[in-house]
């Protein structure tokens, strides 16, 4: 389980033009959470705040204030232990371009305490899941955006995290691989771990979130399940909610 | 530590995958030497033996014969030449002779008359065969002037000794392997400084600007691996390759000096090579020891800067604007510990890089200093130990991590 209680983030970035320092607040007091057996989808446009979410989340990041906690456990206080929990994959689409597969997996299995043996054999298991079996000792360096995106998510599940944290997990891919990667955001949640991932691609979110939440400007603007979101606030698809928001927020300016 | 050596056994793990980087770390050091040294000793050794060989070309004005006859005694070395066109001194410079050489026409009766007698002579000694001639030159007057001097002693009965009322015996007591300590002392020290530095940069910055730019960091920080592990880690391997690259480089060059420029030096001394042996074993196995103990310290505070450098860097370009002209200060600093007289000034041994390259270059010449030794020794392990501290802090900053380019 994933819990977020009034987690804020902000961030000190430079003004190249006045030279002084600007503080921009990425976060404001998000709270939700995600169950185990559910897919929970972090929608949003552009620079909303959902990598930086989920990037708390996965401990990259530290909240300025608020509670965060992962499967029980407090994860600002007990960081590695949250982490060991955690499945991330990120959104960059780059693997160590020198390894084979099967060698990136075993040295992160290693990283993730497990033993070399074992990491290689769940890491071939998980390879043939996605369909990459074939490529295990082909160096990474000339893969396509579909096969270091599996590779990434063989790495990322490799540890059997209860929570997964998936960062725009279809960007970039094609139709194909892009099914690969729902099918087996399914299989999690069937596996009964906690699923998270943030994405822009509505017709995803409809098809396989459980729930969404909306963030716009770093706010979560309704945390429901999508047919709930549509119908609160009175559209038939969920780029149409973005649209009113953006429209809200011009105003408000 | 089981973190910083799993992350240290992935990154040989993705340099063994790497066979450019391999050669150009592992492999040309022990070539690049042997190389150099066998090409400039045969290069030194060809020109000499072409410069020994040919007969050094003189125009001789000698309207009294004073000399003549005792250059056109040695055809191997003198060849007399008539006058060049054009200008002498053009000549001389342009090599169509190496030396021009005029005895006064009243030289004999000056001779005679028991007085000193100047001959001019036109060299260019910015060429070696117009040193060589001088040099020939010099020797055949030198030959005739004991010769008068000898004739002078005899025609007043005077014993030889009137004219050497004094002269110097002295003994060299260097033997061949401190003389080559010193050699060695004197360029070294800041030749090992930059080999380290320059062997851990393009590894360090591979394996920290490097992942950033590759978007791999992230992966890695969001394993259970304790951030100071992975830089733990990540520092000790920049520090291997510093190290492996100065031992491989200074193993390479410390055999090839021994073996062809020690040789070629027996063979220009061997009276000093004579029942001395090289000397070169002992002496360096205690030098190298020492300078060893000094290199660990010094190669962890190099591998620290460049993790830091490399880390807060947004890219690999970065990274290498930033690290290049830690090369300029190393070279500076390890050059400047080479000038007369800077072992007296007592600030050298607090200035760090400057006095572990004082402390080496002091140890080649068997002159080491253990306070100095053990200041610089100190200094260096308390700089990189606080560096430690700081750069295993350095994951814990978002800033330097998120930072894009």
């Amino acid at each position: 389980m994933i819990q977020l209680v009034d987690i804020h983030k902000t961030f000190v970035v430079k003004d190249k033009k006045s030279r002084s320092k600007k503080r921009i607040e990425a976060v404001k007091g998000l709270t939700f959470t995600v169950q185990p057996g559910e897919i929970y989808g972090l929608l949003g446009p552009n620079g909303a705040g959902k990598s930086t979410t989920l990037r708390m989340i996965a401990g990259l990041m530290k909240p300025d204030q608020g509670e965060l906690r992962i499967c029980g456990l407090d994860g600002l206080a007990e960081p590695e232990r949250s982490r060991a929990q955690i499945g991330y994959l990120s959104t960059d689409l780059n693997v160590y371009g020198r390894f084979t597969p099967r060698e990136l997996l075993r040295i992160f299995g290693e990283f993730q305490g497990l033993e070399a043996g074992i990491a290689e054999r769940r890491g071939m298991h998980l390879l043939e899941k996605l369909d990459l079996h074939d490529f295990a000792d082909v160096r990474m360096e000339g893969f396509s955006s579909g096969q270091k995106q599996k590779v990434s998510i063989a790495r990322a599940l490799l540890h059997d995290p209860r929570v997964v944290i998936f960062d725009e997990p279809t960007t970039g891919l094609d139709v194909l691989t892009a099914k690969t990667v729902l099918d087996m955001l399914r299989l999690l949640r069937s596996e009964g771990r906690t699923v998270i991932v943030s994405t822009h691609v509505m017709p995803m979110v409809e098809e396989i979130c459980d729930r969404v939440g909306i963030i716009f400007d770093g706010l979560l603007h309704g945390d429901a399940a999508p047919a709930e979101i549509l119908s609160k606030w009175n559209v038939k698809t969920l780029d149409e909610v973005f649209f009113q928001l953006a429209a809200q927020a011009a105003v408000e300016a | 530590m089981r973190g910083a050596l799993l992350i240290l056994k992935k990154e040989f793990l993705e340099l063994s995958k790497d066979r450019k980087t391999i050669f150009f770390a592992f492999v040309m050091p022990l070539l690049l030497w042997p190389l150099i040294f066998s090409m400039i000793l045969s290069l030194e050794k060809t020109d000499s033996k072409r410069r020994e060989d040919k007969a050094s070309r003189i125009w001789l004005v000698d309207p009294g014969r004073v000399i003549t006859s005792r250059l056109q005694a040695e055809p191997k070395l003198f060849e007399l030449v008539s006058q060049p066109s054009g200008d002498i001194r053009q000549a001389i410079k342009d090599q169509k002779l190496e030396l021009f050489v005029e005895i006064p026409s009243d030289a004999q009766e000056k001779i005679a008359r028991q007085e000193t007698c100047s001959i001019k002579v036109l060299t260019d000694e910015s060429e070696s065969s117009s040193s060589l001639a001088l040099k020939r030159l010099r020797k055949v007057v030198s030959t005739q002037e004991k010769d008068l001097v000898a004739a002078r002693l005899q025609a007043i009965q005077a014993p030889p000794q009137l004219a050497e009322p004094m002269n110097i015996a002295s003994t060299n007591v260097a033997d061949m392997g401190l003389q080559m300590g010193k050699l060695l002392g004197s360029f070294l020290p800041y030749l090992l400084l930059i080999m380290m530095y320059s062997g851990s940069m393009q590894p360090g910055i591979y394996t920290t600007a490097g992942e950033k730019e590759r978007g791999t960091l992230q992966c890695l920080l969001a394993t259970r691996l304790p951030r100071n592990q992975i830089i733990l880690g990540k520092l000790l391997y920049v520090f291997l390759m510093g190290v492996i690259s100065a031992v491989l480089n200074l193993a390479s060059m410390g055999f090839t000096f021994t073996k062809m420029v020690g040789a070629a030096m027996a063979q220009d001394a061997p009276v000093a090579a004579t029942g001395h042996g090289m000397g070169m074993p002992a002496m360096s196995a205690v030098a190298l020891g020492l300078s060893f103990l000094l290199m660990i310290p010094l190669g962890l505070l190099f591998a620290n800067f460049i993790v830091f450098m490399g880390i807060q860097a947004k890219n690999t370009h970065e990274a290498g604007t930033a690290l290049a002209p830690g090369i300029f200060v190393v070279v500076f600093l390890g050059i400047f510990s080479s000038a007369p007289g800077i072992e007296k000034m007592l600030w050298v041994p607090y200035v760090p890089v400057m006095n572990v390259s004082l402390a080496i270059r002091k140890l080649f010449s068997q002159q080491g200093d253990p306070v100095q030794y053990l200041v610089a020794l100190g200094m260096t392990v308390l700089l990189a130990a606080v560096m430690t501290w700081i750069s295993t802090r350095l994951l814990d900053r978002e800033s330097a991590i998120f930072k894009q380019s």
